[in-house]
């Protein structure tokens, strides 16, 4: 997590008024080493591409250029893919349920996580109150201890739980997200106080005059005036949910209600070669809606990392 | 916009929607708080009222509790699945908690007393037959083959049955009896189930019991409890087993009654990573390990992204955005997917390395390979966040303060040693502490490239490639001889203590570079 939001937090580079360029006989070696480093850093991207849309789905076959373009790989992931015996190799129907559940426990586990985490900044930020610091330190020193450390335990309260409410038990979505969202807190509601606070309180209090509830202000005036913000904490929530393997691995316990990491993890596996074509597809369509939410909110993120003050 | 939804949010809409809130948590508990009266969890129901009273009072009294109205909603979640589970993962750290040590102890006494039987010394064998009765309950017709008696066994009891109600097969076993129909042929498929639990009980603690679908045995327990005692007494040669404050019932010969019970058992997991020769050793190796990895791959990645960073910190060099998309986008990728692919890609067989190259490296299953495949890896998937990180701090850094060391008559290398990168250091170590912390536990690098494999030979457990958490998740769930929930756990709290000591020793340190500068 922290990673991550490090690198988004960090100083943008201001963008340099542009001069002539310097001659290439000065600058080849800058030019050498970022091509390098293009090449080792694209590698796998490329050919995940290729052996995505290659006819040839066993992985010995593929090679960087597609013979032939194709989408077979892409169908069978999709219709199940027979092998010599006629026996359907890939559980069609799962990489959509991996899929599904992805999205959903990703999804609602980064909407909560913010309204959480905003409702508790707002209140960090806003009122003062007995115990108001000691707060906001125990929620650092809690997050010290990451979940992942926890797993046994979380594995075991969610057995004994699931023993008598069966619905929030193993092997349920429902379990994972909430499990997830007892890490919503900490890192994110000192992300979204330090921004609250950046908020002018006359704003808030010029509400208030006119009859606002403090509900009411967290709602109408703060809330939207964090856009960026939360916009930032939504992505990272989300692309950190969607990573989780471990937790999920152990929560998780059939086929048809694994997420995406933990159904690849055992399909790629399992019959390796064979599934390398499917398997690259999957990987592509996974990787879209990262990019798209990355692509849709980059607005706000580049705002939310440059400005840190509000415009009116 | 804002003015919209404060008059939305105002007044009545404001209201039914607390209202509504209200209501659906008290329905919610009030639900469970039945269902956990169902079950007898009298501490679970009275917290749970605890809980809804204090939310109720909360959200209803008007003024002094306003700001936690905001933090109730995060904070239930907080406690429910961040709190408790450290504590609990202390409470569990501190028992046996393990396979053959998961039930209570009376538990435990009532699962030896009925399950660990023996055929008795002088028992008879009976064919059996299994039919069902007018109510449709299954019993065992028995042909004693010694006697040649018949008897109906049901739960209750045994009875004799005359030998004119009896019709036997050329076997010489019993075909039918009156008053009785036989089995459905589908009802073979699932009367496994049926049968395990039923035993006939016959006196003297003994039973018989069915082997399999037509023979039955008499069966008596292989130990008597002695309540006074609290010992077991193995009936056959009057050997003690005694309760040995682990959780087990213990011979003077070191023989053990299985199943154990859970129990507290003070540091024992702790001093069993101290003491236990077949526990330290790969603990050991596992811990030089993960510090050795997170350590390399932290400068790994710092100086690679810092190298690209000042190859790509110039003013006016062509293509300079391209390059730092292009670097970028992998980063763009969920690591899940980046660490799959390179699985893939690494594979000895079919692996696309091996072919550009020409070689048949067995980059994920010779140790040493795997431990330069995994570091690689990791650096390739942290590269770009250093670099990011590093580009940042090098166009912040005042260009008069290099300027001014050129002037003083430094050469390049020199104001990069005594100018920049001490500069840069104050702004990214933290950075590369939290970054250490990150891959310290950097469950997902390992586990999808290697499962921390390949395996040491001196351990059932532990591979070449194992960090502390891959291990302790890997005892705690894939451990083939059984799972042991209290040395996983024991682990994790080691390990949070390693990497919070660390992160502290090496905060104060940067805050003494942060002086320095």
């Amino acid at each position: 997590v922290s990673t991550r939001e490090a690198e988004l937090t960090a100083p943008v580079a201001a963008e340099r008024r542009r001069k002539k360029g310097p001659s290439l006989a000065d600058t080849w070696w800058r030019h050498a080493i970022a091509l390098c480093a293009v090449v080792v850093s694209l590698f796998p991207v490329a050919y995940i591409v290729s052996a995505a849309f290659n006819g040839n789905n066993s992985l010995t076959g593929s090679s960087l250029i597609p013979k032939q373009v194709t989408f077979d790989n892409f169908r069978s992931l999709f219709q199940g893919q027979k092998n010599v015996t006629g026996h359907a190799t890939f559980q069609n129907a799962h990489y959509l349920s991996w899929f599904a559940n992805s999205m959903i426990v990703a999804g609602a586990t980064a909407l909560c996580t913010v309204l959480l985490s905003a409702l508790a900044a707002y209140a960090f930020s806003r009122f003062r109150f007995k115990g108001r610091r000691l707060g906001m330190l125990s929620l650092l020193l809690i997050q010290m201890f990451p979940q992942l450390l926890a797993i046994v335990a979380i594995y075991l309260i969610v057995f004994r739980v699931g023993d008598i409410f069966h619905f929030i038990g193993l092997n349920t979505l429902l379990a994972l997200i909430v499990v997830y969202l007892g890490g919503a807190m900490g890192v994110n509601t000192w992300l979204m106080k330090g921004f609250f606070d950046t908020i002018p309180a006359e704003l808030d209090e010029s509400a208030r005059v006119d009859g606002a509830t403090p509900a009411q202000v967290f709602w109408g005036v703060v809330l939207p005036l964090a856009a960026p913000v939360l916009a930032v904490i939504t992505l990272i929530s989300f692309i950190t949910t969607l990573n989780e393997f471990a937790i999920a691995s152990v929560i998780l316990q059939t086929q048809t209600k694994f997420t995406l990491p933990v159904g690849l993890f055992q399909y790629i596996n399992q019959a390796y070669s064979e599934h390398w074509g499917p398997f690259a597809a999957g990987v592509l369509i996974a990787a879209v809606p990262a990019a798209l939410l990355f692509a849709f909110l980059q607005r706000y993120i580049v705002e939310g990392l440059t400005s840190g003050a509000v415009k009116g | 916009l804002p003015t919209r939804l404060i008059t939305t949010f105002s007044g009545t809409v404001g209201l039914v929607l607390k209202i509504a809130f209200l209501s659906i948590v008290n329905a919610l508990s009030i639900w469970a708080g039945v269902v956990l009266i169902d079950h007898n969890k009298w501490r679970a129901v009275a917290v749970l009222i605890a809980a809804t009273a204090a939310i109720d009072a909360i959200y209803l009294v008007k003024r002094w509790t306003l700001p936690l109205k905001f933090l109730v909603p995060g904070t239930v979640f907080l406690l429910a699945f961040q709190v408790i589970p450290v504590v609990y993962t202390v409470n569990v750290a501190f028992t046996n908690y393990s396979t053959g040590h998961i039930l209570s102890r009376s538990e435990a006494i009532a699962n030896i007393q009925q399950n660990s039987l023996t055929e008795a010394a002088n028992g008879a064998s009976y064919s059996m037959t299994l039919l069902r009765d007018k109510d449709h309950n299954l019993v065992l017709a028995l042909l004693d083959e010694d006697s040649g008696k018949t008897f109906i066994g049901t739960e209750a009891g045994l009875q004799p049955l005359p030998r004119d109600r009896v019709e036997l097969n050329i076997d010489g076993a019993i075909a039918s009896v009156q008053g009785y129909s036989p089995l459905k042929g589908s009802e073979f498929a699932t009367i496994d189930k049926e049968l395990s639990g039923y035993k006939v009980p016959v006196g003297g603690g003994k039973a018989i019991r069915p082997q399999g679908f037509d023979t039955a045995v008499v069966l008596e327990p292989t130990y008597r409890y002695n309540q006074r005692t609290n010992t077991f007494v193995r009936i056959k040669d009057g050997v003690v087993f005694r309760d040995n404050g682990r959780g087990s019932y213990v011979a003077a010969t070191g023989d053990e009654i299985e199943p154990g019970w859970k129990t507290y058992i003070g540091l024992r997991n702790f001093s069993r990573l101290v003491h236990s020769k077949l526990i330290r050793d790969p603990f050991l190796k596992v811990l030089v390990w993960t510090l050795f990895f997170a350590t390399s791959v932290v400068f790994l990645s710092f100086a690679l992204g810092l190298l690209l960073a000042i190859a790509l910190n110039k003013p006016g060099l062509r293509f300079q955005r391209t390059y730092r998309v292009l670097l970028v986008i992998p980063y763009a990728v969920p690591a899940f997917l980046s660490l799959l692919v390179w699985q893939g890609l690494l594979n000895d067989d079919f692996g696309v390395v091996n072919r550009i190259f020409h070689t048949s490296i067995p980059w994920l299953f010779d140790p040493w390979w795997a431990r330069v495949s995994v570091i690689f890896v990791s650096v390739w998937l942290t590269v770009p966040y250093f670099f990011l990180v590093s580009l940042g701090a090098l166009q912040s850094i005042p260009r008069e303060l290099t300027e001014a060391a050129q002037v003083d008559g430094g050469g390049a290398m020199q104001v990069f040693r005594k100018v920049t990168l001490p500069l840069l250091l104050v702004a990214v170590a933290p950075l590369m502490i939290a970054s250490f912390a990150f891959n310290f536990n950097n469950f997902n690098n390992i586990y999808l490239l290697t499962q921390g494999g390949p395996a040491l030979g001196d351990s059932p457990i532990a591979g070449a490639t194992d960090i502390l958490i891959s291990y302790t998740y890997k005892i705690a769930f894939t451990a083939g001889k059984g799972q042991d929930y209290g040395l996983a756990t024991a682990i994790g709290i080691l390990i949070f203590f390693i990497v919070a000591t660390i992160s502290a020793v090496s905060f104060s340190r940067t805050k003494a570079l942060e002086n320095l500068a």
